[in-house]
């Protein structure tokens, strides 16, 4: 994710939202992917954390939005509020623990009736190094933290055609050795139509005349300088 | 993990509307407890935005007169539009701009809520003319509000521009001692006697002046009035050539509520949708509050919202809220060199420039915003309008009139249909905050069209109120970006 420092390429803002049940690990992922860092002990997210990463792509430069929501039940009622008007959605399940497969499908249902049209959505099994698939990947960290087994209860078939049924981004990531973390999000930034990142989002979203920063008004922007001369009379 | 019922609250905040919204921002840092409720199972209160599914639940509810301050909600939709199509659509319900000047916005900043909003700018006032004759028929004239405009404008005299000059100049300073005098005597009587007066101003210049206020009866008083048109001539160029008000994106008001609200979600409130007091009991120095939702939790101070209205059917407003398919191009044109392009302008169709269908003058001025697709609130090729004046009996006949005066002489001929169209009334209520041992009551949302400081005085008085001694004025609502907040492009240096 570093910066190439090459002339600057066009920048757009993605607003991307975490879904899942509690513990699966959906702050380590975001903590992987922003600070490249793991918590074997990560306290449970209260409420929600807002935390913002760069992604670099050849053409373009994708600065995610990322708001991470606590899984724990009694913070249910929030999510709404992140997935409004979200362009991406990272519902994560963790693939040792099937209930939370289910628990994903409720959540990729609700983005489905409730979120904006056209939001991309990714599948994500996590903690794939407690699988046998986790061991070599990840250099170094193969098998800590089940001795002999295989700790997988949803298997990468079951969950693959869930969503390529429901037209659903797919990735086994592992947030603690760093395996695929990275490629989900490239994967979500090139999915994002080149269109929505320019105009308002909507059905007939690829007939926009271009539209680019020009409209967004900056509240950092010439402020106070010379406000009140330029309506002086 | 602790219940609900287990926590003793420091605040709980009942109503997911802008103040309280606002309150549970200011309170994001403080490591208060907090539960914040909504008896609606949708956030943002009286400044919510609907989708179109969200807008017909929201007035099949309002019809069974449970709709607190809102009545007479109905829907009128020749054409089927649900599911996807449905959530293309985010109707606002407080479709207030907001002016560069607006102290909301300062606190925006300092509290670094701004990031999470998309602000745009809201274009010129125009004002409607009715035609005079079958030659010459209706238009639109935009209302020249700087210098280079009143020199420009083909829609004044000459006279009235060196009249509209002198006003101008006069707004800009006019809490200083010689235009002081000059005002005072007529302070409290509407500003228009003070038009016609003191500057000598005819009847259609001051409807131009009085538009720029936004008075929904159009008797604003001299001193609101002066008030109002400095703010609005002191935002201009603020933040950017060509513009004095902007606009978030996704729903105006609902936004800020919203982006407030995760404020508070990522500081640690607890938030319940669908849920809300049932019955409330002083326990010693605690209130007990039976939640709807079957939970008794224990508090030391509730705040909540005053969605009783007060009863003076005069101080209501009418609603249509129109979406048109048309993209309307030519009302979204940035009006000077190097200006973003507006998303919202308003029209306004002064007291007497409309009739009702059976020919009765309309009585009060009708205000009519247009947001264009990039507000996010329709799809591409359409737009909103919202239409809104006082509350008397002709008033839904009046914003019919006005909608087809404004299709009529909005410069596109596929403005003519009409896609989909919400109307309803909104009541106000208490103006005031009040407090009651440990309840603190909210006043009820305004009805105004541009968003008042007025607003944020209770919300900070709240504050005062759950922080106790532990209030440090300087930190209200002054923080810094939280860790892993990237600090780009668009650093804020104080
Ligand atoms: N072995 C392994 N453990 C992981 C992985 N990702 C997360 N964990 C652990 O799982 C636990 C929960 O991780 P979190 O990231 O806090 O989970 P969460 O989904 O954010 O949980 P909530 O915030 O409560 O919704 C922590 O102890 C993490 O260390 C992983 O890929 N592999
Ligand atoms: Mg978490």
């Amino acid at each position: 994710m570093a910066d190439s420092g090459n002339a600057p390429k066009p920048s757009s803002s993605v607003k991307l939202v975490l879904l899942g049940e509690a513990a699966v690990g959906k702050s380590s992922l975001v903590l992987r992917f922003v600070n490249n860092d793991f918590q074997e002990n990560k306290e449970p997210t209260i409420g929600a954390a807002f935390l913002t990463q760069k992604c670099n792509l050849p053409t373009r430069t994708i600065k995610f939005e990322i708001w991470d929501t606590a899984g724990q039940e009694r913070f249910a009622s929030l999510a709404p509020m992140y997935y409004r008007n979200a362009q991406a959605a990272l519902v994560v399940y963790d693939l040792t623990k099937p209930t939370s497969l289910i628990k994903a499908k409720h959540w990729v249902a609700e983005l489905q009736r409730q979120a904006s049209p056209g939001i991309v959505i990714s599948l994500v099994g996590n903690k794939l190094d407690l699988t046998n698939d986790g061991a070599g990947d990840g250099g170094g960290e193969e098998g800590a933290a089940e001795d002999s087994g295989d700790a997988r209860k949803v298997t990468t078939e079951e969950a693959k055609t869930y969503a390529e049924d429901e037209g659903l981004l797919f990735f086994e990531t592992s947030a603690k050795t760093g395996y695929n973390v990275t490629e989900v999000f490239t994967a979500i930034a090139n999915s994002i139509p080149e269109t929505s990142l320019k105009t308002a989002r909507g059905p007939n979203a690829s007939h926009a005349p271009s539209r680019t920063e020009e409209q967004r008004v900056n509240l950092n922007g010439p402020r106070d300088s010379g406000a009140k001369d330029s309506c002086a009379c | 993990m602790e219940s609900l019922g287990d926590t003793l609250w420091d605040v709980v905040i009942c109503g997911t509307g802008l103040q309280q919204s606002l309150l549970a921002l200011a309170l994001s840092r403080s490591d208060k407890k907090i539960l914040h409720l909504d008896p609606n199972d949708f956030y943002g209160g009286a400044e919510a935005a609907f989708s179109l599914q969200d807008a017909e639940s929201w007035a099949a509810r309002v019809a069974t007169g449970t709709g607190g301050l809102f009545r007479s909600a109905s829907i009128v939709r020749p054409e089927d539009a649900t599911g996807s199509t449905s959530r293309a659509y985010s109707l606002a319900l407080a479709p207030k701009l907001i002016h560069a000047r607006s102290a909301l916005l300062s606190q925006l900043v300092s509290s670094r809520a701004y990031r999470q909003v998309e602000f745009l700018a809201v274009g010129s006032f125009h004002i409607f003319k009715p035609s005079q004759d079958p030659v010459q028929p209706s238009s639109l004239a935009r209302i020249p509000s700087t210098r280079e405009e009143v020199f420009s404008t083909s829609a004044v005299s000459t006279k009235a521009k060196r009249l509209l000059m002198k006003f101008l100049k006069f707004v800009l300073n006019y809490e200083s001692s010689p235009q002081l005098d000059l005002w005072q005597q007529h302070a409290d009587a509407p500003l228009t006697q003070l038009l016609q007066q003191e500057f000598k101003v005819d009847s259609e210049l001051q409807a131009y002046i009085v538009t720029l206020t936004l008075s929904l009866d159009g008797k604003i008083t001299t001193r609101d009035g002066l008030a109002v048109i400095r703010r609005h001539l002191s935002s201009m160029g603020v933040y950017g050539p060509g513009f004095a008000a902007l606009y978030p994106k996704w729903g105006g008001l609902s936004e800020i509520a919203q982006v407030s609200c995760r404020a508070g979600a990522v500081g640690g409130a607890v938030y319940m949708l669908g849920t809300g007091i049932k019955a409330m009991e002083k326990v010693g120095e605690e209130t007990e509050l039976q939640l709807t939702s079957g939970d008794k939790v224990k508090t030391r101070l509730l705040v909540q919202a005053d969605d009783n209205p007060s009863g003076q059917t005069e101080t209501g407003i009418s609603r249509l809220v129109a979406v048109i398919a048309s993209p309307l191009t030519s009302q979204f044109e940035a009006s000077v060199e190097g200006a973003p392009r507006p998303a919202v302008t308003i029209t306004a169709f002064p007291a007497g420039s409309l009739s009702t269908t059976s020919g009765k003058a309309s009585e009060y001025p009708v205000y009519l915003s247009a947001h264009s697709s990039d507000t996010g609130e329709c799809p591409l090729g359409q737009s909103v309008l919202y239409l809104t004046t006082l509350s008397i009996p002709d008033a839904k006949d009046i914003l019919q009139q006005a909608l087809n005066a404004f299709r009529g002489v909005s410069g596109d001929d596929q403005a003519l249909q009409v896609l989909y169209q919400l109307q309803y009334e909104q009541l106000s209520g208490s103006k005031t905050i009040q407090t009651d041992g440990s309840t603190i009551t909210l006043p009820t949302p305004s009805l105004s069209l541009s968003l008042e400081d007025s607003i944020l005085g209770p919300v900070h008085e709240a504050w005062e109120k759950v922080m106790g001694d532990a209030a440090v004025e300087a930190e209200y609502m002054a923080f810094s970006d939280r860790e892993g907040v990237m600090d780009d492009d668009d650093v804020y240096d104080e």
